[in-house]
């Protein structure tokens, strides 16, 4: 078990194979390599919480809410980065905000999870398929 | 920064693994060629600033703005 504080939530409690690693950050936030995803049983939308610092949480969901289309490629790079043995275990997440009440996906920049080994990275999408 | 004067076909290594070639210079444009191990992640930067820019605005998401989208989403 391991106890991190966090700014919306308090203090959290989780298993430690729940904390998944971003070896090298996500952009903007290199240092913060550890969070866990918290899911509702009323809504798609999961907060991705930082272990790491407790101010830092986005708000996740799969992006074919948003675009039924949508899909990612793996290629060697992304294999390797997340040591991937079955594409199976990927799980594909999107970060969400709302700006003038508009909910909006960050489509190029999904984050790809490794379900088997619990690693994660922001990869950058030039070209929304 | 280090500044390097290079010519169609020359080169610039990287440490040992990273070589980035100059292959066509045309106006104010340039065709560059990467050679980079499979881990390395290469992007135009300009996307990666920007992916930086919208993660930090998104990383302030508050309990009330999960709620609203939330809400947003029963209408999906």
């Amino acid at each position: 078990m391991m106890r991190f504080n966090t700014t919306r939530f308090g203090e959290l409690e989780v298993d430690n194979d729940r904390l998944i690693t971003f070896p090298d950050g996500i952009p903007g936030f290199p240092d913060v390599k550890r969070y866990i995803l918290m899911d509702y049983r009323d809504t798609s939308l999961k907060w991705l919480q930082s272990v790491d610092d407790p101010d830092i949480a986005f708000i996740v969901a799969e992006p074919k809410i948003f675009s039924p289309d949508y899909s990612v490629k793996l290629d060697d790079t992304v294999r390797q980065y997340l040591q991937i043995k079955n594409d199976m275990d990927i799980a594909i997440l999107v970060i969400v905000r709302v700006e003038n009440g508009n909910i909006v996906p960050n489509l190029h920049g999904p984050l790809l999870l490794n379900a088997e080994n619990m690693r994660g990275v922001q990869i950058v999408v030039e070209k929304i398929s | 920064m280090l500044v390097l004067t290079r010519k169609s076909d020359e080169a610039i290594k990287l440490g040992d693994d990273i070589t980035i070639t100059v292959i066509e210079i045309k106006g104010n444009q340039v065709r560059l060629g990467i050679e980079a191990p499979t881990g390395v992640r290469i992007y135009r930067k300009e996307i990666y600033e920007k992916i930086k820019s919208e993660n930090i605005i998104a990383s302030r998401a508050s309990l009330d703005e999960f709620a609203k989208l939330r809400e947003k989403f029963k209408q999906i």
